[in-house]
C-alpha cells in the first residue's frame, strides 16, 4: 500500500458544495438548477471514479488541509473502504438527481431549490465521511450530513414532518454526541485517532476498560444512523421525506454513512483482533441479530409501503453489522458487500414506492391489488429488487448473503445460530415483499384476498373486514352490525353506541393528532370529499394539506395508524392497463428505476467484474484478518 | 516598542467619550462618527498589540514608570490577545450596525466609547484594584447603555442591573482587600508570588470566594443570572448586540486571569474543594441555563439564557485548568461572543423588518428575510457545536481537557451541553423554515383560534396583544428597543459574523499559537 499526495479527494468533497451554491444561485430558473444538478453529480462521480484503479492497485491517495486540533490533522483519505462508499454514493446520486427531477415537478413540490441544495450539501457530507482519515475528520462531516439531510426530512412543512424532524435531529445529534464522547475516549486511550487498517496497535494495549466504552459509545453513535435496535425509531418516521430522499438518504447515504463509521471503527480503530479480544463482537452480532430479526417481523404488519421499505433497511443493515461483528473474513466480506447490494436493491424499491405515489397516490400496500396493470414495469422492477432482498440467486442480495452465510458457519460454535437467524430473515422477507408483487400481478383491485397479517389486530381476534363475502370471521363475539363499526377498534365497548358519542378513535395505536383542533368526525368530511379529484389530478398543495386533515381523519381499516393518510388506491373500475413501454410514467423516473435495478442484476451476476468486489477484497487484505 | 501601545488601549477610547458632549453644544447627529474614528484606531492599534504579541510573546507598560509592586502594570499576552481582538473588532461591527440601527444621540456614544474603554482596561491590566476600577466602569456605562431608549422597562432592567452590578463589583472588592490584607500588594503577578505556600489560609480561601462570586455575577452565572435576561431584553437591540457579545464574555475572562494568574493551578490543587466548588457552579449553569433557555418563548430572553449556559462552559474550561480546557475556554469565549451579538443583531433585524419578538412570531421569516434568516441558521447550528466552526472547537478542547483530567461528571454535562442547546436552537430553526403557512403563530394564541384564521389576522392580534413597552417618553415608534430601519450594512455585518464563526473552526493553531507560551508559563 502506498500514500499517494493527491487533492482529488478533497475535490470531491467539495464539487458539490460548489453545486450547493451554484444550485441556491440559479433558484430562478428551475432548469438551470437542475442542469447545475446533474453537471455537478456526473462531475463527482468521474472524480471519485478516476480514484478506482489506482485504489485497486494498493494506492491510497491522501491529501491533508492542515492541523485540525491538537495534533489531529484535516486530512482526506481515499482508501479501499473509503472510496467503496464513496463511489457507490455519488453513482446513485446520478440515478436519484434524474429521478427527483421527474419527482418534485410531477408533484410540483414547493421549495425546490431547497431540495436540491440540501441533496447536493448531503452528498458532500458523505463522500466527506467516506474520505476521511481520522475520526474527528469523520465526525465533521457525520454532523454536516445531519445538518444538511434535516431540511430534507422536514421539507413537508407538515406537523408530522416537523416532528420527524425533530425526532431526526434529537437522534441523530444525540448519536454525534456519543461519537464525540467515544472519539474523545479513543483519542485519550490511544494518543491518536488516525484510522489505521487492522487498528490502532496503542488501543489494543490500552485499559480494557475505558476501551470497551469507547467502542460502545461510538457503535452506539453510529448505530443511530445504522438503525440498530433500540436507535431506530427515526427512521420510519423520516419516511414523510420525499421518497428520493428516502431512497437516496435513508437507504443509501445516511443510513449507510452510519454503517459505513461502524465498518471504520471495527476494521479501522480497534481492528478485527482487538475487538475480538476485549469480546466486544458478540454483543454486537447479537445486537444486529435481533434488529434484523425484530425489524423484518415489524415490516409484516406495515401496511405503508415506505414504512414496509423502511423497516426492510433497518433489517438489512443489521446483515452489514453482524457480517462485521463476526469478524471472520468472509462475513467482513459479505457485510461490505451488502453495503453496495442493498444500496442498489433499495433504491430502486423506493423509487418504485415515489413513482407509484407520483402517478397514482396510492402509498398502502393494501391499496395496490392489480396495480401491476397500472404500473407493468415498475412492479417488475419491484419484483426484481424484492427478490434481491431476500436473497434469491441472479440478484445482488444473493452474493453479500452467501458470504455472510459461510462467514457465520465458518465462525462455527454458537455463531451458528447467525446464520440461522440469516435464513429466517430471508424467509421473513419473502413474506413481506411477495404480497406485494402478487398482488399487483395476479389479482385486481375489486378482487384480492384479505391481508389478515396487516389488518386484523395481533392474535386474530377478528378477520379482515375487507373480505366479508365469506361470512365473516370466525369470532362468536362477532355479529356482522357491530363488525361494521368496531372491525378496527377492538377495544370500544360494546354497550355504546359508536355513533351517539361520535365515535372517537380507539384504533388501537396511538394517533398523532394536534388537539388544539376539534376532535376529528366520522360524520364529517373526509379528505376525500374535499378533494375529490385526488385521483386524477396532481393538485398543488394538496401534499400538504391533505396530510395534516387525514392525520386525525382517517379511519380506514388499517391497523398502522401511523399518522399516514392516504388519498390513493384504485379509481373506480380497477386499474387501467398501460403498456410495458413507458407509458406508465416519465423516463425521468423510469429510467433511474431501471438503471438502479440492472445494477442489483449485474452485482448479483457477475459480481467480480462489478468493481465492488475487488474494492471489497482489497479492503478484506489491508486489514489482514487471517482467512 | 509596542508596550507604550497598551495605554492608549484604554485611553482612546475613555478620551475620545469626552468629545461627544463636547459636541453637543453645537451639534446633536456627530457622536457616531467620533466613535466610529475612536474604534477604528482602536481596531489599528488592537492589531498591532496583538501582532506583537503572536510574534514575540507577552507585551508588558509599567505606567508612569513605577515598577512592581507599587506601580500599575499593563499586560497582553496570550489569554488576553484573543479578548482585546475580540473587544476591538465587536465595537467596530457593532457601530457598523448602529449607524442606521440607532440610537443617533450624542450622549449614546459617549457612554458606548466609555465601555469599550472600561472593558479594554479589564482585559489589559494587570493589577488587581486597577481591574475592580475598570470592571465599574464597564459597569456604569453599561447601565446607562440598557436605558438608552428611555422607556420604562429597560429604567427598571438597568436598575436591576444597577443593584446587582454593584453588588457584584463590591464582593470583588472585598475579594481584593483580602488579598491585599494578606500579601500586601495588588500586582497579580506579585499577588500569585506571594500567595503561593498560604493557599490553606481562610483570608486567602475568603477573597478567592469573593473574587469568584463577585466575577460571577458581573459573568450571570447561575443562579446569579437574573439580572442578565431583564437587561438584554428591554435594551434597545444595538445595546443588546453589543454588551451580549462583549461585557459577560470580559467577566468571564476576569474569572480566567484571577484563577490562571493570580491564584494558579497550584491553588486548586492544595484546595481541591475550591476547583470542585467552580465546577459544580459552572455544570449547574449550563444544565439550568439551557433549561431555562428551553422554555422561552421571547427570542432575546432565550438568546439571553442560552449565554447562561454558554458562560457556564467556559468557567468549567478554565476551572478544569488543564491547557486544552483553556484553550477551550478562551476559543469559546471568543467565539460565543460573536455568535452571541450576531444573533442578537439578527433578532434585532427581525424585530425591525417584521416585529418579530417571539420564537412564535419567526414562523416561516426564513422566507421573507432569507440571507439574514440564512445566518440566523448558521450561528444557531455554531451554537449547537456543529462542526467545522468555532463553537465545535471550543467544547472539543473542553471535553478533552475534562476527558484527560479524569473530570467526567464535567465531561458528561459538557456532551450533554450540546443536546440541550439543540433543544432550543432547532425550535427557533424549524419555526424559521418548516411552520405550517396557514397555523397558528404561536401555541398560546392558537389555542383561543380556530385554525381556521389565516395568518396575517393572526400577525395583526398577536402584535396586538404584545403591546410593546409602556414608553415613558411617548415616543412614536410602536417597538423603542428595535433599530429604526434596516440597512444593508447591518446584514452585512449579521452575515460576517456568520462567517467568521464558521471559519474560525480551522483556526484552532493560531489560538493554540496564542495560548502557548501563556500556558507553559502557568503550567511549568
Amino acid at each position: 500500500m502506498t500514500e499517494v499526495g493527491d487533492p482529488r479527494p478533497v475535490v470531491a468533497v467539495l464539487v458539490s458544495v460548489v453545486g450547493t451554491v451554484g444550485i441556491l444561485a440559479a433558484h430562478r430558473r428551475p432548469n438551470l438548477r437542475e442542469a447545475v444538478t446533474l453537471s455537478v453529480a456526473v462531475a463527482k462521480f468521474g472524480v471519485v471514479a478516476s480514484m478506482v484503479p489506482g485504489v485497486l492497485a494498493g494506492d491510497v491517495y491522501v491529501w491533508s488541509l492542515g492541523r485540525f486540533v491538537l495534533d489531529v490533522p484535516f486530512e482526506l483519505r481515499a482508501d479501499a473502504l473509503g472510496i467503496l462508499f464513496a463511489a457507490l454514493a455519488s453513482l446513485l446520486w446520478i440515478v436519484t438527481s434524474l429521478y427527483s427531477i421527474g419527482y418534485v415537478r410531477g408533484l410540483e413540490e414547493h421549495g425546490q431549490t431547497r431540495y436540491f441544495a440540501a441533496f447536493a450539501m448531503s452528498l458532500s457530507a458523505a463522500v466527506g465521511v467516506a474520505f476521511a482519515s481520522n475520526l474527528v475528520v469523520l465526525f465533521v462531516f457525520y454532523e454536516v450530513l445531519t445538518v444538511a439531510t434535516y431540511p430534507l426530512v422536514a421539507h413537508d412543512e407538515t406537523m408530522e414532518a416537523r416532528a420527524a424532524g425533530r425526532k431526526y435531529l434529537l437522534y441523530t445529534i444525540g448519536g454525534g454526541v456519543a461519537i464525540l464522547a467515544g472519539t474523545v475516549l479513543v483519542y485519550r486511550l490511544a494518543g491518536t485517532v488516525a484510522f489505521t487498517p487492522g487498528g490502532i496497535e496503542t488501543l489494543a494495549a490500552a485499559d480494557p476498560a475505558l476501551a470497551r466504552a469507547g467502542f460502545a459509545l461510538l457503535v452506539a453513535g453510529f448505530g443511530v444512523k445504522a438503525g440498530l435496535m433500540p436507535l431506530h425509531s427515526w427512521l420510519p418516521d423520516a419516511m414523510v421525506a420525499p421518497t428520493p430522499v428516502s431512497g437516496l438518504l435513508h437507504a443509501v447515504a445516511v443510513v449507510k454513512s452510519g454503517v459505513f463509521a461502524v465498518s471504520r471503527v471495527v476494521l479501522d480503530v480497534y481492528g478485527p483482533e482487538t475487538v475480538g479480544s476485549l469480546g466486544l463482537g458478540l454483543p454486537l452480532a447479537v445486537v444486529a441479530t435481533v434488529t434484523l430479526l425484530a425489524a423484518s417481523v415489524i415490516a409484516l404488519r406495515k401496511d405503508h409501503l415506505k414504512r414496509r421499505l423502511a423497516y426492510s433497511t433497518v433489517s438489512q443493515l443489521s446483515y452489514i453489522v453482524l457480517g462485521l461483528a463476526l469478524l471472520g473474513p468472509n462475513a467482513i466480506r459479505g457485510g461490505l458487500l451488502h453495503i453496495p447490494a442493498h444500496a442498489f436493491m433499495k433504491l430502486a424499491l423506493f423509487l418504485c414506492a415515489g413513482i407509484i405515489h407520483v402517478e397514482t397516490h396510492t402509498d398502502h400496500i393494501s391499496e395496490m391489488a392489480g396495480i401491476g396493470r397500472r404500473m407493468p414495469l415498475t412492479m417488475a422492477a419491484f419484483a426484481v429488487a424484492a427478490a434481491g432482498m431476500a436473497g434469491i440467486p441472479l440478484v445482488a442480495g444473493f452474493v453479500s448473503k452467501f458470504y455472510l452465510l459461510i462467514g457465520a458457519v465458518e465462525a462455527g460454535g454458537a455463531s451458528t445460530v447467525f446464520a440461522v437467524a440469516l435464513l429466517i430473515s430471508g424467509v421473513l422477507n419473502v413474506a413481506y415483499f411477495w404480497p406485494v408483487v402478487y398482488q399487483a400481478f395476479f389479482q385486481a383491485a375489486d378482487d384480492h384476498d384479505a391481508k389478515p397479517v396487516v389488518e386484523a389486530p395481533f392474535g386474530g381476534r377478528r378477520a379482515s373486514t375487507v373480505a366479508r363475502a365469506d361470512g365473516g370471521s370466525g369470532d362468536e363475539e362477532t355479529d356482522d352490525a357491530d363488525d361494521a363499526n368496531n372491525a378496527d377498534d377492538p377495544d370500544a365497548d360494546p354497550d355504546v353506541d359508536p355513533e351517539e358519542v361520535g365515535r372517537p378513535d380507539f384504533g388501537g395505536e396511538a394517533v398523532d393528532r394536534d388537539y388544539g383542533e376539534p376532535a376529528p368526525r366520522v360524520e364529517g368530511e373526509y379528505a376525500v370529499d374535499r378533494h375529490p379529484s385526488d385521483h386524477t389530478v396532481p393538485e398543488k398543495g394538496d401534499a400538504d394539506g391533505d396530510h395534516e386533515v387525514d392525520a386525525g381523519a382517517d379511519h380506514d381499516d388499517h391497523s398502522d395508524h401511523d399518522g399516514y393518510s392516504h388519498h390513493g388506491g384504485p379509481p373506480p373500475g380497477g386499474w387501467e392497463r398501460r403498456g410495458w413501454l413507458g407509458d406508465e410514467s416519465t423516463w425521468f423516473m423510469l429510467g433511474p428505476i431501471l438503471a438502479a435495478t440492472t445494477g442489483a442484476i449485474v452485482l448479483g451476476l457477475v459480481p467480480s467484474a462489478a468493481v465492488f468486489l475487488r474494492l471489497v477484497d482489497t479492503i478484506v487484505e489491508a486489514v489482514g484478518v487471517v482467512g | 516598542m509596542t508596550d507604550g501601545l497598551l495605554p492608549l488601549l484604554v485611553a482612546v477610547p475613555v478620551l475620545a467619550a469626552v468629545v461627544p458632549p463636547l459636541l453637543s453644544l453645537r451639534t446633536t447627529g456627530t457622536g457616531w462618527y467620533v466613535a466610529a474614528v475612536a474604534c477604528a484606531v482602536e481596531a489599528a492599534l488592537a492589531a498591532l498589540v496583538v501582532r506583537s504579541v503572536f510574534l514575540g510573546g507577552a507585551v508588558r507598560h509599567v505606567v508612569g514608570g513605577y515598577e512592581r509592586p507599587y506601580g500599575i502594570e499593563l499586560v497582553v499576552d496570550g489569554l488576553s490577545a484573543p479578548v482585546v481582538a475580540l473587544v476591538a473588532v465587536v465595537s467596530l461591527g457593532v457601530l457598523a450596525f448602529a449607524y442606521t440601527a440607532g440610537p443617533r444621540r450624542n450622549s449614546f456614544y459617549s457612554a458606548y466609547l466609555l465601555l469599550v474603554g472600561g472593558l479594554m482596561g479589564v482585559s489589559v491590566t494587570g493589577d488587581l484594584f486597577n481591574m475592580f476600577v475598570f470592571l465599574e466602569i464597564t459597569g456604569l456605562a453599561t447601565y446607562a447603555l440598557v436605558a438608552a431608549d428611555r422607556s420604562g422597562r429597560s429604567a427598571v432592567a438597568a436598575l436591576k442591573y444597577l443593584i446587582l452590578g454593584t453588588t457584584g463589583a463590591s464582593l470583588f472588592l472585598i475579594g481584593v482587600g483580602y488579598a491585599f490584607v494578606e500579601t500586601g500588594t495588588l500586582n497579580m503577578v506579585d499577588l500569585s508570588e506571594r500567595l503561593a505556600g498560604s493557599y490553606g489560609d481562610r483570608a486567602v480561601l475568603a477573597s478567592f470566594g469573593f473574587i469568584l462570586v463577585g466575577l460571577g455575577l458581573k459573568t450571570a452565572v447561575f443562579p446569579l443570572h437574573t439580572w442578565q435576561p431583564d437587561a438584554y431584553s428591554y435594551a434597545p437591540d444595538t445595546v443588546t448586540t453589543f454588551i451580549s457579545a462583549l461585557v459577560s464574555t470580559v467577566a468571564a475572562y476576569a474569572i480566567g486571569r484571577i484563577v490562571l494568574t493570580v491564584f494558579t493551578p497550584a491553588f486548586f490543587e492544595a484546595v481541591p474543594a475550591a476547583r470542585a466548588a467552580v465546577l459544580a457552579f459552572a455544570a449547574v449553569s449550563i444544565l439550568a441555563g439551557s433549561a431555562l433557555a428551553a422554555v422561552q418563548t421571547d427570542i432575546k430572553r432565550m438568546l439571553a439564557y442560552s449565554s447562561v449556559s454558554q458562560f457556564g462552559l467556559v468557567i468549567a474550561g478554565f476551572a478544569l485548568v488543564t491547557p486544552d480546557a483553556v484553550l477551550g475556554a478562551v476559543v469559546h469565549l471568543v467565539g460565543h461572543g460573536l455568535m452571541k451579538g450576531g444573533l442578537f443583531a439578527a433578532a434585532g433585524v427581525m424585530a425591525a423588518r417584521h416585529g418579530a419578538r417571539t420564537v412564535g412570531d419567526y414562523a416561516r421569516l426564513g422566507y421573507r428575510s432569507p440571507v439574514v434568516a440564512g445566518a440566523v441558521g448558521i450561528l444557531g447550528v455554531v451554537l449547537v457545536g456543529i462542526p467545522p466552526s468555532v463553537g465545535f472547537l471550543g467544547k472539543w478542547y473542553i471535553a478533552v481537557g475534562a476527558v484527560r483530567a479524569g473530570a467526567w461528571p464535567i465531561a458528561v454535562v459538557v456532551f450533554l451541553s450540546t443536546l440541550l442547546t439543540l433543544s432550543y436552537v432547532a425550535r427557533l430553526l424549524e419555526r424559521l423554515y418548516f411552520a405550517g403557512p396557514t397555523e397558528p403563530t404561536d401555541p398560546a394564541v392558537g389555542a383561543g383560534t380556530d385554525a381556521g384564521t389565516g395568518t396575517g389576522a393572526d400577525a395583526d392580534a398577536e402584535v396586538g396583544a404584545r403591546d410593546p413597552d409602556p414608553v415613558a417618553d411617548g415616543g412614536a415608534r410602536a417597538d423603542s428597543r428595535a433599530p429604526a430601519a434596516v440597512s444593508t450594512g447591518m446584514v452585512a455585518v449579521i452575515v460576517a459574523a456568520a462567517v467568521v464563526v464558521v471559519a474560525l473552526g480551522f483556526a484552532a493553531a493560531p489560538f493554540e499559537a496564542f495560548l502557548e507560551r501563556f500556558l507553559g508559563g502557568v503550567f511549568a
